[in-house]
């Protein structure tokens, strides 16, 4: 081999080695890039692993810790998974029981397992499913159900779902529905008719009972103003006065005259109330009906009568005057012609039949005077407007004016008398008659009338005492009735304590005596205060 | 004292006989013409050229009764200016105020007794016999 092959020979050499050496160095370049590359891929996967770590255990406490019941299943409703709601909900003891969903549900509702099922798996989700269980400690519990489907490279695998126990809430639900059947009821059932109106009085609502009030049926009444359908007179009017109280919010009842549909006028009793939104605003008002016909024609039934009474006491006072008048006539005829033939044969009478005919004029006037008690004893007549302010004292001083009483006979009042409130004509005429009594059957030498007065109960006690002749018991209830005069003499008919008997009992109060044959007579008679 | 023309209004008779009796007895020489009704009276006084100076009038009578017989004497442009006295037993209140509303010029009650009719008989005649009165 030539030198200059060795030389050629030696360069190559040469740049093989220096080509690899580069080779060489470029990979140990390589080398420490990758070694860099990878190292920084380990930092990486662990922070990702740490970071995996957290995200699931964060996702534990979430699902262990979330409120709701939930459930991961298979596709044929095996348990996989449950956390402590669905534990306690399901009435398993621990998470790790085994179990499948379909035997839980409530036997009556197998049937709806089956289309829920179908939809989850189909839409991939199924929301508000309701359903009633009956849990694993044998309670009956009512659910509802929010599930979606587990996906694992696009094919189901599983389906989670979170259950909430809705028990309670549809109990509510149900007494609530309970509560509004039974006042439904009450209303469609009671014999008060119902109408709710709006602000416009028009009818929106009403019930069998006002259907039968008014004579409508409903698809009449429903859309009509009430004012104007059942409309009678005046009661258009009212019934918008009174809406505008419903506006105003005010309650109250109020009577009205309505038109049914046969035409029959009726009367209403209505109570009416504004009725409100759920946000406090009136939207109207119902209207609760009673029909107080019968009551209100009774009531002008009655009406009527006391105007027949008052006519007919009126007529009677009329025919007491016109009796009396007519009884008196004669009397006045016969007098006059007594009168006459005793004067005519003044001088061929004798004394005895002078006498006779004395006799029969003192009998005319005995009659006479008894028409005019008994006419007395009709025609008291009592009118409220004549009760006045009457000062007792003062009246029996009047009285003793206006009566004759003998000198021999004192008239005394013991305690002051009280002032009531009476018509003083009729009080006066009690008192009259009782002293007037008290003067004419005195037959001692000194006479003496007390008049006294005690308070008893809310009650005046008022005594007349005399000691007169008396009043045998057996009188002591007929001195009360007409005509019982115990005594036939001239100014005795028999009718004054009559009157004053009738006087006393219209102001309510009770007369009565005591008496001892030769010692004296008390009357007693009670007034309210 | 002057000689009246009396009529009186009365349906009884012996109210008339008494009227008549009480005036003779006094001696008093009035001129009482009888009417037994309303009606009658009202003929008695189309008499224009004589009319009475006062009327007695009792209140209950038939066929039309005092208060409708006065309340027609009323009505009437030259009647109403005859003094009317009632002469009744009718001691009703309301007949009273209903008569002076109307217009009368007195109401006397007839008493029981005739000596009590003659006293009262005498003052209302002697009153009245002193009055001038419209003459026709």
């Amino acid at each position: 081999m030539s030198q200059e092959e060795v030389d050629i020979l030696k360069r190559a050499l040469e740049r093989e080695r220096a080509s690899r050496k580069a080779a060489e160095k470029i990979l140990e370049e390589k080398s420490a890039e990758l070694y860099e590359v990878n190292k920084k891929l380990e930092e990486s996967h662990a922070e990702l692993t740490v970071l995996y770590n957290k995200t699931s255990s964060q996702l534990q406490g979430v699902f262990e810790n979330i409120v709701d019941a939930y459930v991961i299943m298979d596709l044929w409703g095996n348990i996989l998974k449950m956390n402590e709601a669905a534990v306690a909900l399901l009435g398993f003891k621990t998470v790790h029981d085994e179990g499948n969903l379909s035997t839980l549900v409530h036997p009556k509702e197998v049937d709806k397992v089956e289309p829920a099922f179908r939809k989850l798996f189909e839409e991939g989700s199924i929301t508000d499913f309701k359903i009633k269980i009956r849990t694993k400690q044998n309670i009956s519990k009512f659910v509802h159900i929010n599930a979606s489907i587990i996906y694992e490279d696009g094919r189901a695998v599983a389906a989670q779902g979170i259950v909430r126990d809705i028990t309670l809430e549809n109990e509510y639900q149900r007494a609530i529905e309970a509560e509004r059947e039974k006042y439904r009821s009450i209303i469609a059932n009671m014999n008060l008719g119902l109408v709710e109106v709006n602000n416009d009085d028009v009818i929106q609502m009403v019930n069998q009972s006002f259907v039968e009030m008014s004579g409508y049926d409903e698809d009449e009444l429903i859309g009509k103003k009430g004012g104007e359908l059942l409309v009678a007179d005046k009661s258009s009017e009212i019934i918008q006065k009174e809406n505008q109280k419903r506006l105003k919010g005010q309650s109250n009842s109020y009577e009205l005259t309505v038109k049914s549909k046969a035409g029959d006028i009726r009367y209403w009793l209505i109570s009416g109330a504004p009725n409100y939104d759920l946000k406090g605003n009136i939207i109207g008002s119902i209207g609760i009906h009673l029909d107080i016909t019968e009551l209100k024609n009774l009531e002008f039934q009655k009406e009527k009568l006391l105007h027949k009474l008052e006519k007919s006491n009126d007529e009677l006072q009329e025919y007491a005057h016109i009796v009396s008048h007519d009884l008196k006539s004669p009397l006045r005829s016969i007098d006059a012609l007594v009168s006459w033939i005793r004067e005519d044969n003044k001088d061929k009478l004798d004394d005895r039949t002078q006498e006779n005919f004395k006799l029969i004029q003192s009998t005319l006037e005995k009659m006479e005077h008894l028409i005019s008690s008994v006419l007395e004893y009709s025609s008291i007549g009592f009118e409220a407007s004549n009760n006045t302010q009457v000062n007792l004292n003062e009246l029996i001083n009047d009285i003793e004016q206006l009566l004759y009483i003998p000198d021999h006979i004192t008239l005394k009042i013991l305690r002051e008398l009280p002032t009531v409130k009476v018509d003083k004509i009729k009080m006066q005429q009690v008192f009259q008659n009782l002293i007037s009594n008290a003067v004419k059957y005195n037959d001692k030498e000194k006479g003496m009338i007390e008049i006294d007065v005690e308070e008893h109960k809310g009650m005046f006690k008022f005594s007349v005492k005399d000691n007169g002749v008396g009043i045998e018991k057996k009188y002591h209830d007929k001195i009360f009735k007409m005509f019982h005069a115990l005594n036939k003499n001239k100014e005795s008919t028999g009718v004054g304590l009559s009157i004053v008997k009738k006087i006393i009992a219209h102001y309510e109060g009770d007369i009565w005596v005591e008496s001892e044959i030769n010692n004296g007579t008390t009357f007693y008679f009670t007034l309210r205060k | 004292m002057k000689n009246l023309n009396i009529l009186l209004i009365e349906d009884d008779m012996i109210e008339v006989m008494k009227l008549k009796r009480a005036s003779g007895s006094l001696n008093l020489n009035h001129n009482i013409t009888e009417a037994n009704n309303g009606e009658e009276a009202l003929k008695i006084l189309e008499e224009k050229e004589n009319l009475p100076h006062i009327i007695l009038l009792d209140l209950n009578m038939p066929k039309i009764n005092g208060i409708e017989f006065l309340k027609i004497l009323k009505a009437d442009d030259q009647l109403k200016y005859i003094p009317t006295i009632i002469l009744t037993t009718s001691s009703n209140q309301r007949d009273l105020l209903e008569c002076y509303k109307i217009g009368i010029a007195g109401y006397v009650l007839k008493p029981l007794k005739y000596e009590e009719y003659v006293s009262k008989i005498e003052k209302l005649l002697s009153y009245w016999s002193v009055n001038e009165l419209i003459t026709t």
